[in-house]
């Protein structure tokens, strides 16, 4: 499943600056379940195992978050029962779980983005905004995986001269990792002047500094581009005209089934499916690749 | 000559405080303000957001017009790697962060802006490597402004007694909940809820505690070594003098 | 015509008074390869870096360097950043960007050049040094080797017509250095680059260059094709600390009053031999040093199997090994074959999940950690800065005493006594990172020894030090040898084990293969041997350092010269 990552970064910011932007947006039902059931599914192509692993700590967080709801807000006009002479309703109970999904489905959806929308192509991005400090956190990236190995030798070798942490008390193996930080620090920092020296050889800090990348942005990303464009403001439009508006308090607002709400739903519904056709119609092209060949 | 280009760098620098400090202080609230008188669609969670990312805008763009030099680049990259490895070494130890310390520190020695571009690079690169969300905004801004204040305090001389230390790392630790938790709340109840707020809070109450501890700890035993190898890397390269 | 001229360059520091560099002159021609060397401190890398003037160091400097005609300091900014490239030492360190094709772009980026320009260059020097299939790899995941070759690459992407190199194989095993040289002579010959060379193994590089500079204390003494340095140093001084470093086939030759064409590589070496010696005595007589049998043994790893995880591969399979007080082993082999994890087993950082490590005849397991490294066994790392924490060198070794919690006074007997059997009395003051890598390595061991091990394990000591360090270690390892310290040795030094190990081991798929005495050891392998015995092999045994081909030569007759000397 490789088909939607290869298109132009800016074609996958725009799709998932638009969803998670727009998921946010609407609590109205019917996106709320578009949106939920959009994300599980490009989660279930695009990132299975560590979807799945992380709903053992999302659905917990899901219930508890819906059920503090009803006890915090007493709101709305169909009461259950009393806690406390304190009203539950419906409503809040409602509410609530609207917004677990809400949130969920957010979460769930930067799940996607962080499979997509792998390093090189953030810096990509945020080099176009802001180069120098897209140049940070390149290094940054660089320097991390580099320090936690050298925090490993360090550690080893602070092990054989008896300062261990992964023995004495707390207090002895807070110390002794925060010696081994000190001891990192001194040598990043000295290391760093060569690197900035190599930086400086290699002509850096002449005026005129291009960027350069390895994406192309072809016809297919400009048209997908449009289309998500297209889409994103077509829902902007109903949200301004209050079509997807939606209440829960005082009571829930009733649904209203009219043709430009079914355009709009399916307008949406477009717009998060956009994905999964491409990545589906690619599997189907592959496979009719093999048996030609 | 020399004189003048230094006296020169000094205004521009004085300027740039300024122009942040008006941008953190006064127009980000005003915005809040705003948002939340005119629009009353309870949508703040994506306004949140949007604000939180704007807030961090001047600080970028000033970075971006002054040219920064390698080594100022690399400061920078430096600390935010060794605050996000640095996790490595207390893994054992849930929710025990180096990062508020290690930007607060870098904060005390480089100044307000190199605080805050490590704290922000911090929360990016970690959230690269960890996973990005909602939260990614409210961490980059938190530990940005943690380590911006850290700047300032550290330019007045202020923090180098113990006392302002634990004073300060107090503060970051709930400053650090108190802006994890602020997108969740925000989002169930449209504005701001001090009720929900604080029921929040007190499910991370063990977290917040975790912080407040690590940020001292580190703070009190990390600050002078540290600082003394900064100057030391300051001294002799050179560094950051214009 | 000459692409760098340095006239009259004088240098020293801020607030030093010795001079880093007096009256250097000196003329580089295009298309030569040139190689400069000198002991440690004798000015070359800061002679380096004044070529180069974007990391040109700061201090009171005099004299003019031209380039192709102009001053260096009258090079427009692009010209100077370009047309020069700079290689260094670390290969880590080079790398800012966290992609390879990124790293390679990144001068280019700086140069202003357009996409279409970068993608052109880039994809030309990914062909020529074989980098198409790291492509888009993340630099963090290659090789020593291949990162060194990544900075050599994505320098040539800007065109430099000067390629100035310091020590760029130092960190790399020798494999990946022979590489490395090779490609340079590579560039040299096929594209007519200029090449500076700061090196200290100059097994590999003295016979290709085409001019040899050698320094000491900020002078040059030579300047001259490699053969006639050789005999100009000989002739300057005959024990010269530099001498140790020059390749062996040209220390035979100057240690013997041969009077002919130095002879540079192995294949010239045994012609020379054969030329000039016979070999009536094939071997030299006394007794091959092997331990004493009787001598306790300090260090026993029996049958051990390790792998990293539980799914991994094994990474040693039935690793068993004998150590004896006093004694000191190599542990050789290629990389990747398990050396370094075998030292990790032998110090308790691993622990094997079959198979037994005992030390001083009690099982490791049962050994706490305090006990286990205190008075019995350490361990000097590879880096010796991962040891070392402190702002001045004292207070290295007064932490180390506050944990051992003996008395002031005991600790700090047995502390002169390491000081002065290392000689680092000098150091006291200094910031470790101010030190040499010698220097560190020998602070880092003071450290160890302040902990008093009966058995120490040494990982790659003799890695990116120079000949002369080499054997100021070499004398440290017989101080210990005498204490009945025994130590153990990991390395890809074929040469420094020969000549002082009293054992030598080959490692190979998680196993020692073979093991014996060096000179039967090296004698009896035929590629992984010494360059001294690959020379003499076809006329004497047993001869595996250049100190037994002397002596040999020596013991032999010396044939009468047929043809008059001929100097090229």
């Amino acid at each position: 499943m490789k088909a939607f990552e290869t298109y132009h970064p800016i074609v996958l910011f725009a799709y998932f600056a638009s969803v998670i932007g727009l998921s946010m947006f609407y609590m109205h039902p019917v996106y709320l379940l578009i949106t939920c059931i959009g994300a599980i599914t490009l989660n279930l192509l695009l990132n299975r195992k560590s979807f799945i692993s992380g709903l053992k700590f999302f659905l917990p967080m899901f219930f508890i978050a819906a059920i503090i709801n009803p006890l915090i807000s007493h709101d709305g006009e169909i009461i259950l029962f009393y806690i406390d002479y304190n009203p539950i309703t419906l409503e809040a109970i409602v509410y609530g779980f609207a917004m677990s999904i809400m949130i969920c489905s957010v979460i769930f959806w930067f799940g996607c983005y962080n499979v997509v929308m792998t390093s090189d192509k953030f810096l990509y991005l945020f080099g176009k905004v802001s180069p120098a400090l897209a140049l940070v956190i390149s290094l940054t990236l660089r320097l991390v995986p580099r320090f936690k190995h050298q925090i490993t030798v360090i550690s080893h070798a602070q092990k054989t001269i008896g300062m261990d942490i992964s023995a004495g008390n707390p207090w002895q193996r807070v110390k002794s990792g925060i010696r081994i930080i000190s001891i990192l620090i001194t040598w990043a920092l000295e290391n760093a002047i060569e690197t900035a020296d190599s930086m400086k050889a290699r002509g850096y800090g002449l005026k005129n500094r291009s960027t350069f990348s390895l994406f192309v942005f072809e016809k297919r990303d400009g048209f997908l581009l449009g289309i998500i464009l297209t889409l994103l403001f077509i829902n902007i439009l109903g949200s301004y005209f209050g079509v997807t508006t939606y209440y829960f308090y005082p009571t829930f607002t009733e649904l209203t089934v009219t043709p430009i709400s079914i355009g709009l739903y399916i307008s949406y519904a477009s717009l998060l499916v956009i994905p999964i056709v491409i990545e589906i119609r690619e599997a189907i092209k592959w496979r009719s690749l093999k048996y030609n060949m | 000559m020399q004189a003048q280009s230094t006296a020169r760098a000094d205004i521009y620098s004085r300027k740039r405080l300024i122009f942040s400090s008006i941008i953190i202080f006064v127009v980000i609230p005003i915005i809040m303000l705003i948002g939340v008188t005119i629009f009353n669609d309870r949508k703040y969670n994506l306004i949140s957001m949007i604000i939180v990312l704007l807030a961090c805008v001047p600080f970028f763009v000033s970075f971006e017009r002054r040219k920064p030099q390698a080594r100022e680049i690399l400061t920078i990259a430096v600390m935010s790697a060794i605050s996000v490895a640095g996790r490595a070494a207390f893994i054992w130890i849930p929710a025990f962060k180096p990062v508020t310390a290690i930007t607060a520190i870098t904060g005390f020695a480089f100044g307000a802006e190199a605080g805050f571009l490590t704290g922000a690079t911090s929360a990016i690169a970690s959230n690269i490597f960890f996973g990005q969300g909602p939260w990614t905004p409210f961490q980059m801004f938190t530990w940005g402004i943690l380590g911006f204040i850290a700047g300032l305090l550290g330019q007045k001389g202020w923090m180098k007694s113990k006392i302002a230390l634990i004073i300060y790392g107090v503060f970051a630790g709930i400053m650090y909940s108190f802006c994890m938790d602020i997108w969740t709340v925000i989002s169930y109840d449209g504005l701001f809820s001090w009720k929900r707020y604080l029921i929040a809070m007190s499910t991370a109450i063990p977290f917040t505690i975790v912080y407040v501890i690590s940020n001292v700890v580190f703070l009190l035993v990390l600050a002078k070594p540290i600082g003394e190898k900064l100057e030391r890397i300051k001294v002799k390269y050179g560094m950051l003098n214009n | 015509m000459a692409l760098i001229e340095i006239q009259h360059v004088n240098f020293q520091y801020p607030d030093k008074q010795e001079r880093v560099l007096d009256d250097i002159n000196l003329t580089i021609e295009e298309g030569e390869f040139a190689v400069l060397c000198g002991t440690s401190g004798c000015g070359k890398s800061t002679l380096l870096k004044h070529l180069k003037r974007e990391i040109a160091p700061h201090g009171d400097k005099s004299g003019v360097i031209l380039y192709g005609g102009t001053a260096l300091a009258d090079l427009p900014d692009r010209v100077a950043a370009s047309e020069i490239g700079f290689v260094m030492q670390n290969p880590e360190n080079q790398i800012v960007t966290d992609k390879v094709w990124h790293e390679l772009s990144f001068g280019l980026e700086n140069l202003g050049l357009d996409t279409m320009t970068i993608r052109r260059r880039v994809a030309e020097m990914a062909n020529f040094f074989g980098i198409q299939q790291w492509f888009r790899k993340s630099t963090m995941e290659l090789s020593g080797g291949q990162k060194q070759l990544l900075n050599l690459a994505a320098i040539m992407a800007m065109q430099p017509k000067l390629l100035i190199l310091d020590e760029p194989t130092s960190q790399l095993d020798p494999i990946a250095a022979t590489e490395f040289i090779g490609t340079l002579q590579k560039l040299n010959k096929e594209l007519g680059l200029t090449i500076i060379l700061v090196e200290h193994r100059l097994e590999e590089v003295f016979p290709i260059a085409d001019r040899v500079v050698v320094m000491e204390k900020g002078r040059i003494i030579c300047n001259d094709s490699p053969q006639d340095v050789a005999q100009q140093l000989k002739a300057f001084d005959a024990y010269h600390p530099m001498m140790l470093g020059l390749p062996t086939p040209v220390r035979i030759n100057n240690a013997l009053q041969i009077n002919d064409v130095v002879p540079l590589t192995i294949r010239d070496g045994r012609n020379w031999l054969t030329k000039h010696f016979t070999n009536e005595v094939r071997a030299l007589d006394g007794k091959l040093s092997a331990a004493n049998p009787t001598d306790d043994i300090v260090l026993e790893v029996n049958e051990a199997w390790f792998r990293y995880e539980k799914n991994a591969q094994d990474v040693l399979r039935g690793f068993s090994m004998q150590v004896r007080a006093g004694e000191i082993v190599s542990i050789l082999g290629g990389n990747g074959t398990g050396k370094t994890t075998a030292l990790g087993v032998m110090s308790g950082l691993f622990k094997p999940y079959r198979g037994k490590v005992f030390v001083n005849g009690k099982a490791i397991k049962k050994f706490s950690n305090g006990e286990l490294y205190r008075n019995n066994l350490a361990v000097l790392p590879q880096d010796p800065l991962t040891l070392l924490v402190e702002k001045r060198v004292q207070l290295e070794f007064d932490s180390i005493i506050d944990v051992l919690g003996i008395s002031k006074e005991a600790a700090n007997v047995q502390l002169n006594e390491i000081i002065k059997t290392l000689n680092i009395g000098h150091l006291l003051d200094s910031h470790p990172y101010d030190l040499s890598g010698g220097e560190q390595q020998k602070v880092a061991l003071a450290k160890v020894l302040l902990l008093n091990p009966k058995i120490i394990l040494l990982d790659e000591p003799t890695k990116g030090i120079d000949a002369y360090s080499k054997e100021i270690f070499a004398e440290v390892l017989r101080a210990l040898k005498k204490r009945r310290v025994a130590v153990v040795m990991v390395t890809h030094d074929i040469e420094f084990s020969a000549q002082y190990s009293d054992r030598c081991a080959m490692f190979f798929d998680g196993n020692i293969v073979s093991e014996d005495e060096p000179k039967l050891f090296y004698s009896g392998n035929n590629f992984y041997t010494t360059a001294a015995h690959r020379m003499s092999r076809h006329l004497y045994d047993f001869a595996v350092t250049s100190e037994d081909v002397i002596s040999l030569c020596k013991h032999n007759q010396q044939l009468e010269q047929t043809s008059t000397p001929v100097n090229v």
